[in-house]
């Protein structure tokens, strides 16, 4: 029986920014749709790259190891990484396990494409 | 929902040993704490902290058998709720001193997991393995009770 939200996971361009988003609980049973997700947008010359969750989703301790596999990708491509649509409660997980100096966090998609723009225009 | 006048000061439960079923004591125990009145931001807290100790007793202390359980308890103890989470004790449960950080783990020093510990000591007062009469680990956490501020009472 499967008792999670099971993810599904979309990836889009905005603006030359790969949006993976998010949608359902980030457990250990999601490691091979985030990965498949994520060498699909770098097959396809992402630089940006940005993890778009949804408010209400749960993410784990094995989730949270998926995405540091994810940071060690994209540190390895020279990409850069952002995350958004994040609780209040799961940005401060983030910050706990030192995932936010690794992806900047912003509140929503609209604040990160602008972050990015930023970036790429510094 | 109207609520006892005598309010009910404990809670047992117990899971089947298969991921995903943290969920059900998540949502069971989250119920228990805002009927106890605790905040919202405590009761997230609550909810992770718990997960990871169960995901711990259903990985590490019952080794993923299915025929085994994985038992919790909740009780009031003055301005304290207190959860016990105990599996049956295939493998005694012996985490490294020290996790690795996120630094480290990039690094390619060890497994990318092994968060689950550090998460629970930041996110409860009060955490560790206990003793127990018979086999198993036990994992205690305790939150000290925030009471959700109500305005114009």
């Amino acid at each position: 029986m499967m008792l999670e939200d099971e993810l599904t996971v979309g990836t889009r361009d905005r603006e030359g920014v790969a949006i993976i988003d998010l949608g359902g609980d980030v457990t250990t049973f999601a490691e091979e749709k985030i990965n498949s997700a994520y060498r699909e947008v770098t097959n396809k010359g992402a630089r940006f790259v940005l993890l778009n969750f949804r408010q209400n989703d749960y993410i784990n301790s094995a989730g949270i190891a998926i995405l540091i596999g994810i940071v060690t990708e994209v540190n390895r491509n020279h990409q850069k990484l952002a995350v958004s649509g994040l609780s209040q409660h799961f940005q401060k997980i983030f910050r706990m396990v030192g995932l936010a100096q690794y992806a900047e966090i912003y509140q929503s998609e609209d604040e990160a494409i602008t972050g990015f723009k930023r970036l790429n225009a510094a | 929902m109207t609520y006892s006048t005598n309010p009910i000061t404990s809670l047992e439960l117990t899971l089947p040993n298969e991921l995903g079923y943290e969920l059900v004591a998540r949502d069971a125990v989250a119920a228990f704490a805002r009927r106890l009145g605790m905040s919202l931001d405590q009761i997230d807290d609550l909810k992770t902290a718990l997960c990871e100790a169960c995901i711990n007793a259903i990985e590490h202390g019952n080794s993923l058998k299915p025929d085994l359980r994985v038992e919790i308890s909740c009780r009031v103890e003055d301005e304290r709720l207190v959860i016990e989470v105990c599996d049956e004790g295939v493998c005694p449960f012996a985490p490294k001193s020290e996790p690795l950080s996120i630094m480290e783990k990039l690094a390619g020093l060890g497994s990318l997991r092994g968060m689950g510990l550090m998460l629970i000591s930041q996110l409860c007062d009060e955490s560790g393995f206990v003793s127990r009469n018979g086999t198993g680990n036990c994992f205690r956490l305790a939150f000290q009770r925030r009471h959700v501020t109500r305005l114009g009472r």
